[in-house]
């Protein structure tokens, strides 16, 4: 049973509320990963009452990112609301086709990247905050108020994140047209060359193990019998 | 005075958000004073120069992996509450620093989490329904998580400064390089299995998983080109739709 068919003020209001709450899972509190595109993104589906179409975007979402690992003070895309986002306009669009889904998709890489921009200001914000040691040792309910402010405001950044992006991107989904013919199967070879891209440029960003390679094309392999098995 | 369990219990909560106030300057400390709060308020009850001292002493930089803050928090509050001389602590601290960021970095970013990401998106590309592929991901991953949280915080306040011998023993690293090896080859497999759905209907069969496969073995040997490349590949896709019938 689906919760909203069509996007109305009240999916606008769970998509916004439902970005802060992915937005501040990713660093903030509490990291146990529902900021993850394929989590984000089936969440984003279902408010639009379609979570497979939802998963379907943040399954591919995921592939992208996950060759940027949060190293350090290394900038990564903010998958959380741009997950959100991308499934609940992938589902908005009436199950559209592969041209849809990549629509979805580039608009949720393009908010995950404006989105750690964001982060990146949140931080200088959170340094500020904490720059007094001598005040804040001498008050530590100070420290415990600005803890939580801190966590607050990256709550604020992800929902209104969410609030921003839905509507344009819901708009440029439907804008596509159905693709049938060459444009279908061009749209849906690019989207597989995608996911394979993405997954093969991972294997550096997973570390230097022996064999790398033998593991890769023997998953390749077994992903290949797999296919055949379920024909 | 020697903090108890409820003390425990709150700087283990408190350390879910440990990079709350994560910054450029100071790192995680802030996070890591506020997760150590509840302990060096028992530890130092009665004392407040010496709390007052404790309080600056973490304030100062500090960065580690944030499911492993826990042992950082335990360790440290093990040393306030031997009174061990401040100068040993803060040496100590920038010592666990490092040493705890690359342990972490490497068995939960690098190897568990794409594990269990990995894992659920085979699950979704087999046919498996969107709530239990996510929750495919999220209880064994949040399994791991929460284990290793709690497992750190008891370690660190029984090994204090053998900390470091805990983590070298633990066999955490062996665990990451298994992980890994697990991860390349699921990785292979989702390459072929997710390409293959998305290019479902829309292609003459295996295409789309030959596709996949090319694309992958390309992306493993020049990751950065062909990395960059993937999402200007769903560029590509979108604008696919423009092309006349």
């Amino acid at each position: 049973m689906p919760w909203h068919a069509e996007p109305d003020f009240w999916s606008w209001v769970l998509v916004s509320l439902l970005g802060g709450l992915t937005g501040v899972d990713a660093v903030s509190w509490p990291q146990v990963m529902v900021s993850r595109p394929i989590v984000s993104a089936t969440i984003g589906g279902a408010v639009m009452g379609r979570p497979a179409a939802g998963l379907l975007a943040g399954a591919l979402l995921e592939l992208l990112a996950l060759r940027h690992q949060p190293f350090g003070a290394a900038r990564y895309p903010d998958t959380g609301p741009a997950g959100v986002v991308a499934g609940a306009a992938y589902a908005a669009s009436g199950g559209g086709g592969a041209a849809a889904l990549a629509t979805a998709a580039v608009m949720g890489w393009a908010l995950g990247w404006i989105g750690a921009r964001t982060v990146h200001v949140q931080r200088a914000v959170s340094g500020h905050l904490l720059a007094d040691v001598e005040v804040l040792a001498a008050e530590p309910r100070r420290l415990e108020r600005r803890q939580r402010l801190a966590v607050g405001l990256d709550f604020a950044r992800g929902a209104l994140l969410g609030a921003t992006f839905l509507v344009p991107a819901v708009l440029a989904v439907r804008l596509v047209p159905a693709a049938h013919g060459a444009g279908g199967a061009a749209a849906a070879a690019a989207l597989a060359a995608a996911a394979g891209a993405g997954a093969g440029a991972s294997v550096g960003a997973l570390g230097r193990a022996r064999g790398r390679w033998w593991l890769l094309a023997a998953g390749a392999a077994l992903g290949g019998l797999t296919v055949w098995g379920l024909a | 005075m020697r903090p108890g369990r409820r003390d425990f219990a709150r700087a283990l909560v408190r350390t879910l958000g440990a990079q709350g106030t994560w910054n450029y300057r100071s790192y995680t400390a802030g996070g890591l004073t506020y997760a150590l709060l509840p302990l060096l308020h028992r530890i130092h009850a009665g004392d407040p120069v010496a709390f007052r001292a404790a309080v600056e002493r973490h304030l100062r930089p500090f960065n580690a992996h944030p499911y492993l803050i826990p042992l950082a928090v335990g360790a440290l509050a093990r040393l306030e509450h031997e009174r061990e001389e401040p100068g040993r602590i803060e040496r100590f601290r920038t010592a666990l620093s490092s040493s705890l960021g690359a342990v972490g970095d490497r068995l939960v970013w690098q190897a568990w989490r794409p594990f269990c990401l990995l894992l659920a998106i085979l699950g979704f590309s087999l046919g498996l329904g969107p709530w239990a592929a996510v929750l495919l991901f999220l209880i064994p991953y949040n399994a791991g998580h929460v284990t290793l949280r709690v497992w750190g915080l008891r370690r660190g306040w029984s090994a204090g400064l053998r900390v470091g011998a805990v983590v070298s023993g633990s066999g955490l690293r062996r665990m990451a390089r298994w992980l890994t090896a697990a991860d390349l080859l699921l990785l292979g497999t989702v390459a072929v299995t997710l390409a293959d759905r998305l290019a479902d209907g829309a292609l003459p069969a295996w295409t789309g998983a030959a596709a996949g496969a090319a694309a992958a073995a390309a992306g493993a040997s020049w990751p950065g080109l062909v990395g960059a490349s993937a999402a200007a590949l769903v560029v590509v896709g979108a604008l696919a739709a423009w092309i006349p019938r």
